[in-house]
């Protein structure tokens, strides 16, 4: 693939409408108060048929596993072709589009659909995905996916303090988890935590459950503070004695691989901060073209000095790498294969820092006007941080890099 | 019902600071341009889109042709349209440059004879030309009544009879039309309740809005498949040179970006006389 197709720029063309005239002017109720963005999210979803459609393919696909012929989920097939590269071209162009302002909006309907109902595609039984993955889909349902915890971030099987307890029939679940993003308004939340048989800790299987919002025993915190990213919700989740039945253990088996779930999720996770961050880099390098054309310091257009350009060169690069990995993900489906966890974590680990950097060098290029929130590549800059930080920091990339290279 | 919407790409007018003129100033070149639906003919189309639906279940009572006369890329415009929900696209190709007012008229003449629609409706004006005269034009040509700078059609007999209200600047005037007749629209024809055919239930109101409905993504992927014809006006049997020839272009002032605040009505007036001499 070496550019979007008419087709791609038409969605583009639509999606990029509703976002200046549906998100752009909420600007300052999402990005700078505690408006949760759910209401927007659902209005977009339903304005391009996007969530109904997900949702019929699912139930079509769920019909098919009842009747035994493979697992229902959203991923294709795994054979490729053209219509598996255009589904997920379909897929990054509202992501990218979406973080050219509001990159909090895309971490909230990642985490709800991406994560969430993802997880219950991939590890749950037809009957648990029959319950919980279609209003997922519609934003109907909100989701969390919570591992992170006070205790335990790059770390997250080993130092994992929340437990499940045998109890009759069912279990009984304690712990905290913390930065869960929608966590203060989640509906449907997948827990993860570690069997405890009164063995010891490391030996303990890591088991899924889903919970629903108002069980007994469950808190959920108002949002916490934070640098950026105001649009998507980050809260704690407290859990104390949350009886729950064996349906809403994940496949209904203490023998789940969920070890290697969770990784299936960081894998999907990082994926998508190739399009996220192309979505920040086009927005900085669009604002800061115009502005180096337009504003006039020593006689000229700023864009007229060499130290001016070489920033905007440097943008112009990163655009074209992270375009080109967009391009690749693309590819790859259409070739019915999928990124593996190195790779995946490469993609994350040079997205992240392009961004960022980016970002950075916008608001310098903006001079006062870029440290001030009026102009948006102060937001962007706060924002595009997180993509270091979440779904894996840089130096946990760096390591899963070096692994795969060393092994 | 079957409507025929005619639809011109024109440089999209946000991005209108990337308009460029000829060295000579006899041409506005459109190289590196974005294109976009001509927002009174996008308004327009969604009129036509209501008046073949029922709006309340969405499905489709009727048929909307779109037809575009311009370049091959203007294909794209017109899959556009197929994907806001028209059922069949015309192209017509043509240069922008060698196309006026009345060689676009005739043109549209002999599709609607070729076509035999019960309406034509058309946008008021091209944001790029702002000549309003197509629609006038065409009605002469095909003997049809036209009503300009509709702001509501109504019709409950698929456009054999047509209530239309037109806002002018004196106030509003409520029309009784024959059909088949050509309509131009203004863009309060997208407000809630500005059509209304018949099978829409009387109460239902469309979502306010500022322009066409979006394409959801099920129709951008229906809009592949859908059929497009390709002609020219010579096929047409068009003799068709333009009348009108531009002499020159020049584009507007750079505006000055500053702002300065004042503090009171007496200082206002004294800037706006002393220094920027308007009073
Ligand atoms: C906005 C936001 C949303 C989030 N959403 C979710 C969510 O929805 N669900 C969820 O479960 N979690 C979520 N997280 C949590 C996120 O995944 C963790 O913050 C992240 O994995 C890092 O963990 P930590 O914060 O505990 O940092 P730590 O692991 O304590 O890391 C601290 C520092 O040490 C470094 N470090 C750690 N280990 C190593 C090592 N082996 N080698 C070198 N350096 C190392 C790190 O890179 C980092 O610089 C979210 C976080 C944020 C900020």
């Amino acid at each position: 693939m070496i550019e979007w197709s008419e087709q791609h720029k038409q969605i583009r063309a639509m999606v990029r409408r509703f976002i200046e005239t549906e998100i752009v002017p909420k600007r300052e109720a999402l990005e700078f108060g505690d408006t949760p963005p759910y209401d927007v999210l659902r209005k977009m979803l339903a304005t391009f048929g996007i969530g109904e459609m997900n949702k019929a393919m699912f139930l079509k696909a769920l019909e098919k596993e009842k009747r035994g012929e493979g697992t229902a989920s959203l991923e294709s097939s795994g054979k490729g072709g053209p219509a598996a590269a255009d589904a997920r071209a379909m897929q990054m162009i509202p992501i990218i589009e979406l973080c050219r302002h509001s990159p909090g909006m895309v971490t909230a309907l990642g985490v709800s659909i991406g994560l969430t109902a993802g997880a219950i595609m991939k590890r749950g039984t037809t009957a648990q995905k029959e319950r919980w993955v279609p209003p997922l889909l519609t934003l109907e349902k909100v989701g969390a996916w919570a591992i992170t915890e006070p205790g335990s971030g790059s770390d997250a099987f080993g130092s994992m303090k929340s437990t499940a307890r045998r109890d009759g029939d069912g279990y009984v679940l304690n712990g905290s988890k913390t930065f869960i993003t929608n966590g203060p308004y989640a509906d449907t939340i997948v827990f993860i935590c570690k069997l405890d048989e009164g063995n010891p800790e490391h030996e303990r299987k890591i088991l899924s459950f889903v919970l629903d919002k108002g069980m007994p025993g469950l808190v959920q915190s108002p949002p916490l503070r934070k640098m950026g990213l105001h649009a998507s919700p980050t809260g704690e989740l407290f859990l104390e004695d949350v009886r729950v039945g064996k349906d809403r253990l994940l496949g209904e088996t203490e023998d789940q691989p969920a070890r290697s779930s969770a990784k299936e999720t960081f894998t999907a996770e990082r994926t998508g901060v190739a399009a996220m961050a192309l979505g920040i880099v086009e927005r900085c390098l669009e604002l800061s073209v115009d502005y180096a054309k337009n504003r006039v310091q020593f006689g000229r257009p700023i864009g007229e000095f060499q130290l001016i350009q070489l920033k905007l060169a440097k943008m112009e690069i990163a655009r074209m790498n992270l375009q080109n990995l967009v391009f690749r993900q693309i590819e790859l489906a259409g070739a019915g294969r999928e990124l593996s966890l190195a790779e995946a974590s490469a993609g994350k680990l040079y997205a992240a820092q392009a961004a960022m950097e980016v970002a950075l060098e916008a608001v310098q290029l903006f001079g006062g006007n870029g440290y001030m929130a009026e102009y948006q590549v102060e937001q962007l800059c706060r924002d595009a941080k997180v993509l270091q930080i979440y779904g894996g920091t840089d130096e946990i990339q760096v390591s899963q890099i070096a692994r795969s290279l060393l092994a | 019902m079957k409507i025929l919407v005619p639809i011109k790409r024109v440089a999209d007018p946000d991005n209108a600071n990337k308009v460029k003129i000829s060295g000579d100033g006899t041409e506005v070149t459109s190289e590196g341009l974005e294109w976009k639906m001509n927002p009174f003919d996008e308004w327009s189309l969604e009129a036509a889109l209501r008046l073949t639906e029922d709006g309340k279940t969405k499905s489709r009572v009727g048929e909307v042709v779109v037809v575009s006369i311009g370049p091959k890329d203007a294909v794209a415009t017109i899959r556009q349209g197929l994907a806001m929900g028209a059922e069949r696209g015309i192209l017509v190709e043509g240069e922008d440059k060698k196309l006026d007012a009345l060689v676009v008229a005739k043109i549209l003449q002999k599709i609607v004879e070729k076509e035999n629609p019960d309406l034509v409706v058309l946008g008021k004006q091209t944001v790029d030309g702002d000549s309003n005269l197509v629609g006038t034009y065409l009605a002469e040509f095909l003997g049809w009544p036209v009503a300009n700078y509709a702001t509501s059609i109504r019709t409950s007999d698929d456009g054999k009879t047509l209530t239309i209200v037109r806002e002018l600047d004196t106030g509003a005037a409520t029309l009784e039309v024959k059909g088949p007749a050509v309509i131009t629209t203004s863009d309060r024809i997208l407000h809630p309740h500005a059509v209304k055919n018949g099978v829409t239930p009387d109460d239902f109101a469309y979502p306010e809005s500022e322009g066409g409905r979006y394409a959801s993504l099920k129709g951008i992927m229906a809009a592949k498949k859908k059929p497009v014809e390709e002609t020219s006006a010579a096929a047409l049997g068009v003799d068709a040179a333009p009348q009108v020839s531009y002499v020159s272009f020049k584009l507007p002032p750079a505006r000055s970006g500053s702002t300065t605040f004042v503090e009171s009505a007496a200082e206002l007036v004294q800037k706006l006389r002393n220094e920027a001499k308007v009073l």
